[in-house]
């Protein structure tokens, strides 16, 4: 029979189907060049010549080395920057293009042919093909409007200067619209605005007609409706390689400025509302917003010019803009309403120049540093700051600008505020951020290139807890709740933009101290094609809201207040309304307080959505179904079911507690030969790590058998497989002895000695069900079993020496050492690392469980394996840039997904800096010491302060391929995971990303459920449950018979398929209650190999001449996995259709 | 290796080229597919051990996993009486040295596919075994002879693991008491040797260091290593490095040489990066 095998002839790198193609994978370590013609790039040491390396230097290229020593960190830094200032900037061609499209768009938009004059509402001159951008509430307004070829065409913002970068590349386009359309009075009742937008709509229809113009939408500048703008793209394919975008703007010095102070009223009461009042011009509120949106129309030019004085005298300002431009985009603060955008950028550096604060002659990312210690640094919410030398008389004072505006920084001009429509959140927000990329850059184990420049940070990855507000529509409603008429005047109507900041202000306020930082997207700048009606206010994408929590404070459930008796009382019951009552405290003091529900961590952890959602239904009218709260979505896959949902942080602590309390009791033994010198745990229960933590347990004795010598429960073949109980494994160093023998052997029967003697302690001083084995000793203790070892510390060396038949006494390392030491030594000075780790960060362990959960139900358990998964997450703790520690368990399982699949791990070592005993320099030799030796090393190498030169904890898995393939599901996963968390449209179930698809493995074995004793902890658990022989109640201390401990036959089954068959196939499990087995078939397997009697093994021959080679012998095989599983498989199903017999 | 069922009562035996006859075993009698053992005389040129015996050991390939001993031994016994029966993860010969163990205290073998040498009582079964017809298979579990697999092997396999503590006790002192007494024979063994030694050369005693009773230390690598390094050591701090002009001249260019260096090596990762299209930053 012939068994033949498709993949064969395939590379190994490409065993699995990779589901994405643009994945930057690592290069296979030993995959021979492939045909598609990608050359393998491998980094190899530097080979110089002598005489290359000693020829006498140049002054010139002293100098250069010099430089790019002393100004970079290294010279590494500034060839990084240039190399990315090459990918932002345009190329020539493409500038060509832009040129010739502007001419062709100029001189179209010269031909404007005149049209008669008309009332301002009366559309009837327009085609119905093109509306007009503007959205018409109140309807009516005074003036009369004409179309009239535009008195001139420039070319303004970015491109002109140089500092135009990709991707969306905007060339902005200012169209003047002539002096006789327009009034000096238009500043009135949006009459301005609205003809400003009746012009671009004129503008559009004479374009329709032409065919060298290929897509025209609108948008609006900022999200600012009052000031809608005509993108216009070439025809040709490279349409959506650029945008023209056409601003229409009245002639310089058309308005007068001081008409436009933002103190000054210019929508009246009566137009707006309709209805009549008595306000006089004095009385009616002032419109700040209104007027700077039309005063950043009159100035562009004037900023233009501006600008390129001051970019022409420093050489690297355009580079510098470009930089801080990348770093913007990264943190996603250079899109949308009130971002901090390109024409900022540039306004800022310009300030600093001007300012001296930077000097003309220094390089693009001393520009960029400077200017982020800058914003580290100034508060532009309180002190503003102004580009104007010498304003006039009718200019603003900075005061006024503060009392109108949240942020301010003041234009060349003196008049405009340039920040009118960023919120002090933002602002934080670009605080906060340049702070701590501050910090990164100065600290040298950071790479601060590639964290602060090219890690993008969405806001659901950055902020622990997210919220969006989902129908917007509801803000109408706040906007009448919180009384803000003459704001919504000022905004022209836009309730959004409107109850945004006094929103905020509730938040900030009522979460106080529970949060670092609050944080909120920009709404996106709408765009819509000329054929439609503006979109509403409402049709843009949710609100979403980032908080930043302070751990130790965010999770309390009491919000104490001031003395009833104090007068900030009333603020408070104002603040929380019928939520604050008074309560004494044990220190004797009556205050109002709140009290929030939550009994359980997880519970607690969302006290601030608790706070939310009150704050917003009482003071907002916003209903709770509004508010879409995401922070502790993903937590559901490792909770488990009791009368309170938890995520495992009770139990593990049940655990922990329970193990001090034997730690304790072995140290105090006495009667022992040698005395205990320490006690240490080596278990994940026991760093808070494990998915889901034993929990302590009662059985129930008719469910089993009994075993009659040493009272002990044995499972009965016709029930299902009792209830695993996990061994907790703790280690016992006894004290080192001139007594201990030095011989491997000896040394294990004196241990099985040590056990029997410990179990006879334990037993008749604390009537602890023991059961000591040669190589372990169980011990029953308050439900929970706990498996002691007793440790030598000089035994690995016993088993590394050997004398050889010189005589010589020899020390040679083996695997037999290896695996002791890392059981008595490593394990245990791991957990206690980590144990460590978690007190300092309460959601390690959580995040820990999620990443454990996720590698599971993906089927990746044996290959990531549970101390790799721990040491990852500890990076994300440890070395958090670009982010600040993870503050809830579901950002760090998003930031675990993120780093499992961009690391790249072919070229960097991942150094765990634990109990940071790392400096900067053990960095460099790490990374030396990895660079000279990559290919001995494993694929995934981890560095930890002991361990720098190995990486011991990948050493054995996983592979080459297996973290290709790993790589590839995090980031599908990752993709799936953030769609469904930020879009509440979509069904929601995130549990997607925890199931893995089946169809890449070539035999399935289905299990019975009966048999598998985890069943409960499926990702989706079976609606039948079993009953297990455990009974609900309160565990028993001591004493009882010892239960079946440590009895999985999956994990069995497992174990004995990969003995048996793991040179022919790999075998994969969800350990966490999986009901099947997958398998695929290696590569190589099926190819015929030569008769040798080593590799027989499941192998049927075939012969042919006088040779005779063997096959594998897959029918048999098939067979085996049915009898070898019986009783626990259900069925085994060869998926035929991949492998061809 | 063709499953056909049922041909001639009497088919000649398969041999392979190696000199190897084919056995066909399946599991249990309603199973479908077979493996196959690869059957040969024990032949290796110098067989030092004396419970392999040349002419009456059978060498056995390919023993699925769920064979113990106990069942390849009721299998081939239809072939005549079994003296033996030693299963191993790979062939080779027998290294059992040490001191016998008990199985609690054995390190788990593997549980995958074995090699086994099975001793009869007569060579003429060896024959039997050779000409076996191809097409009737071994069967492994019959209901004379049942064999546990599965849930059913898993726990019978955990009460086995049972000991009794005092049970337990008893291997560890009886090991410990052959320990110390091969301890102590090997300890007389070489006092012998040294006095021995010392008699031979007549009269000579040989003078060590250390003081008298502490035995001249056994060599070792490690030792070996040490004194080496001590050694160099030695040397280096006895040389002058900054004395001569050439040798300050020397180490400028060294530094100006590891500058470049380090710009070379630089330029050269990101040459690798540009090329893995790492600046992207977006």
């Amino acid at each position: 029979m012939k068994k033949k095998k498709q993949v064969v002839t395939e590379e190994p790198a490409e065993m699995i189907p990779s589901e994405e193609e643009n994945e930057a994978p690592i290069k296979a370590k030993r995959s021979k060049p492939d045909a598609g013609g990608e050359e393998e790039v491998v980094y190899h040491p530097v080979k110089l010549s002598r005489n290359d390396l000693y020829r006498p230097p140049t002054a010139e290229e002293l100098n250069q080395l010099k430089e790019a020593e002393s100004l970079f960190h290294c010279s590494l830094l500034k060839m990084q920057m240039e190399e990315l200032l090459k990918e932002v900037a345009l190329s020539e061609r493409r500038k060509q293009q832009i040129d010739s499209f502007v001419q062709t768009v100029t001189k179209l938009l010269q031909t404007v042919p005149d049209s008669p004059e008309v009332e301002v509402s009366d559309l009837s001159w327009l085609s119905s093909a093109v509306k007009v951008p503007f959205l018409l509430v109140p309807k009516i307004t005074k003036g009369k409007f004409h179309m009239a070829p535009p008195a001139s065409i420039d070319l303004i913002g970015s491109y002109p200067l140089g500092i135009c970068t990709k991707p969306h590349v905007m060339v902005d386009l200012a169209v003047t619209i002539p002096a006789d359309v327009l009034h000096p009075k238009d500043v009135v009742n949006q009459r301005y605005p609205r003809k400003r937008a009746l012009y671009l709509a004129g503008l559009a229809q004479h374009l329709t007609s032409s065919s060298e113009i290929g897509t025209m939408r609108y948008s609006c500048l900022h999200g600012n409706r009052l000031r809608p703008v005509l993108l216009l793209t070439p025809p040709d394919k490279n349409s959506s390689s650029f945008t023209v975008r056409v601003h229409a703007c009245p002639p310089p010095g058309f308005f007068k400025p001081s008409r436009l102070h933002p103190e000054r009223n210019n929508i009246r009461t009566e137009w707006y509302t309709g209805l009549q009042t008595s306000h006089s011009e004095i009385s009616e509120p002032p419109t700040p917003h209104y007027n700077s949106s039309v005063l950043g129309d009159l100035l562009p030019r004037a900023h233009l010019q501006f600008l390129s004085a001051v970019s022409s005298q420093c050489s690297a300002f355009a580079d510098g803009v470009a930089l801080l431009k990348v770093w913007l985009r990264q943190r996603e603060l250079n899109q949308g309403t009130g971002c901090f955008n390109g024409f900022l950028t540039s306004m800022l550096l310009a300030y600093l120049l001007t300012t001296h604060r930077i000097s003309n002659t220094m390089t693009a990312y001393q520009l960029l540093r400077n200017s982020l210690n800058f914003l580290a640094s100034t508060d532009l919410t309180v002190n503003g700051i102004s580009l104007a030398r010498d304003p006039d008389s009718t200019a603003p004072s900075l005061a006024e600008f503060h009392n109108a505006f949240q942020v301010v920084f003041v234009d060349p001009s003196g008049h405009l505020n340039m920040c009118a429509d960023m919120t002090a959140c933002t602002y934080k927000q670009l605080q906060h951020e340049a702070s701590v990329s501050m910090q990164f850059w100065d600290n040298p184990t950071v790479d601060g290139f590639h964290s602060l420049l090219m890690t993008p940070k969405p806001m659901i990855r950055t902020s622990d807890h997210v919220f969006q507000l989902c129908e917007l529509v509801k803000l109408q409603s706040s906007c009448k709740k919180l009384n803000l008429l003459s704001e919504l005047m000022d905004h022209s109507g836009n309730y959004v933009h409107t109850a945004l900041p006094f929103i905020l202000t509730l938040l900030q306020r009522g979460l106080d101290q529970r949060i670092h930082l609050l944080t909120h997207s920009l709404s996106p700048d709408p765009e819509w094609s000329v054929e439609c009606e503006a979109p509403k206010y409402k049709a843009q994408p949710p609100l979403s809201f980032g908080l930043l929590l302070r751990p130790e404070l965010a999770a309390s459930v009491l919000e104490r207040g001031p003395p009833a008796d104090s007068p900030k009382a009333a603020a408070f019951r104002q603040l929380w309304g019928p939520r604050s009552e008074l309560r004494r405290f044990q220190d004797g003091a009556i205050t109002e307080a709140v009290l929030w529900d939550g009994e359980s961590m997880c519970q607690k952890r969302l006290v601030p959505k608790q706070i939310i959602t009150h704050l917003l239904q009482l003071h907002a009218d916003i209903p709770e179904s509004c508010v879409r709260y995401v922070g502790a979505m993903v937590d559901d896959v490792i909770k488990s079911g009791s009368e309170v949902p938890s995520t495992g942080e009770e139990e593990s602590l049940v655990v922990v507690q329970s193990y001090d309390d034997l730690s304790r009791k072995l140290w105090r033994l006495e009667g022992l030969p040698l005395s205990v010198t320490a006690v240490q745990g080596a278990h994940p229960a026991l760093r808070y790590t494990q998915v889901f933590p034993p929990q302590p347990l009662k059985t129930d004795y008719s469910f089993f058998d009994k075993e009659k010598t040493c009272r002990s429960l044995v499972p009965k073949e016709d029930k299902p497989c009792p209830a695993y109980i996990t061994p907790i494994t703790v280690i016992c160093h006894m004290e080192g002895s001139g007594k201990w023998p030095h011989d491997r052997l000896a040394i294990r029967h004196i241990r099985a000695a040590f056990h029997i003697q410990l179990g006879e302690l334990l037993r008749k001083h604390h009537k602890y069900t023991c059961r000591p084995c040669p190589t372990h000793l169980d011990v029953w203790k308050d439900g929970l079993a706990f498996r002691i070892q007793v440790a030598y510390h000089r035994e690995p060396q016993v088993l590394r020496e050997s004398v050889n038949p010189d005589g010589l006494l020899v020390v040679r390392d083996n695997e037999e050492a290896q695996a002791l030491e890392m059981a008595t030594v490593h394990k245990p000075l791991l957990t206690s690392t980590l144990h460590g780790l978690q007190q300092q960060h309460p959601c390690f362990g959580a995040v820990c469980r999620l990443a454990k959960r996720w590698l599971g139900a993906q089927l990746f358990s044996d290959d990531i394996t549970e101390d790799t998964a721990d040491l990852l997450v500890a990076s994300l703790f440890l070395q958090p840039a670009p982010f600040t520690p993870p503050g809830s368990p579901q950002v760090g399982f998003l930031r675990f997904l993120h780093l499992l699949s961009s690391f790249d791990w072919r070229n960097n070592p991942l150094v765990v800096n634990l109990n940071n005993q790392l400096t900067a320099a053990d960095y460099t030799e790490i990374k030396n010491s990895f660079m000279a030796s990559r290919e001995s090393l494993p694929v995934m190498f981890i560095a930890t302060p002991k361990d720098t030169k190995l990486s011991m904890w990948t050493r054995r898995a996983p592979s080459v391929q297996m973290l290709q393939r790993v790589m590839t599901v995090a980031a599908e996963s990752l993709k799936v995971l953030e769609q469904q968390l930020m879009d509440g449209s979509q069904l929601q179930d995130v549990k997607v990303a925890m199931r893995p698809p089946l169809e890449v493995y070539d035999v399935v074995i289905h299990l019975n459920p009966k048999q598998v004793p985890l069943l409960s902890q499926a990702v989706d658990p079976p609606a039948v449950t079993f009953s297990r022989g455990v009974t609900t109640g309160s565990a028993t201390q001591s004493g009882g018979s010892l239960p079946v401990i440590d009895y999985n036959p999956v994990s069995l089954y497992l174990a004995e398929l990969r003995e048996a068959f793991g040179d022919l196939a790999l075998f994969f499990c969800d350990p966490y209650g999986g009901t099947v087995i997958t398998v695929l078939w290696k590569p190589k397997a099926f190819v015929p190999v030569p008769f040798k009697t080593s590799q027989v093994s499941a192998r049927s021959v075939e012969v042919t001449g006088d040779e005779a080679s063997t096959v594998p012998n897959v029918e048999a095989v098939l067979e085996d996995f049915r009898t070898m599983g019986k009783g626990l498989v259900k069925s085994v199903e060869a998926r035929t259709e991949k492998w061809a017999f | 290796m063709a499953p056909s069922k049922k041909k001639h009562a009497k088919s000649p035996a398969c041999i392979i080229p190696g000199g190897f006859a084919v056995l066909p075993l399946q599991f249990s009698s309603d199973s479908t597919a077979r493996h196959s053992l690869y059957v040969k005389e024990h032949k290796v040129r110098a067989e030092t051990s004396s419970h392999r015996p040349l002419d009456r050991t059978l060498f056995v390939l390919n023993i699925p996993p769920y064979c113990s001993e106990e069942v390849v031994k009721e299998l081939f016994s239809r072939f005549g009486r079994v003296d033996s029966v030693e299963l191993r993860d790979h062939p080779g010969s027998s290294q059992e040295s040490g001191p016998k163990l008990s199985e609690f205290f054995r390190l788990p073998g593997k549980k995958g596919f074995h090699v086994g040498y099975i001793v009869f009582k007569k060579a003429s079964s060896l024959t039997a075994v050779k000409s076996h017809p191809h097409d009737v298979p071994l069967v492994v579990c019959t209901e004379q002879r049942p064999v546990k697999t599965g849930v059913q092997k898993w726990i019978h396999q955990y009460t086995e693991s049972f000991i009794h503590p005092e049970k337990l006790q008893q291997i560890v002192d009886s090991f410990m008491e052959n320990y110390d007494k091969r301890k102590e024979q090997e300890a007389e063994r070489q006092k012998k040797e040294a006095k021995q030694q010392q008699e031979e050369e007549e009269g000579w005693v040989k003078v060590t260091r250390g003081h008298k009773g502490t035995k001249a230390r056994p060599h070792s690598e490690a030792a070996n290593q040490k004194t080496l390094k001590k050694e160099m050591k030695k040397k280096k701090r006895k040389e002058l490095m900054n004395f001569y002009t050439w040798q300050h001249r020397n180490t400028q260019k060294e530094h100006i040489a590891e500058l470049r260096k380090k710009f070379e090596e630089d330029k050269q990762r990101i040459a690798l990066l540009r090329a893995q299209r790492k600046f992207k930053p977006y």
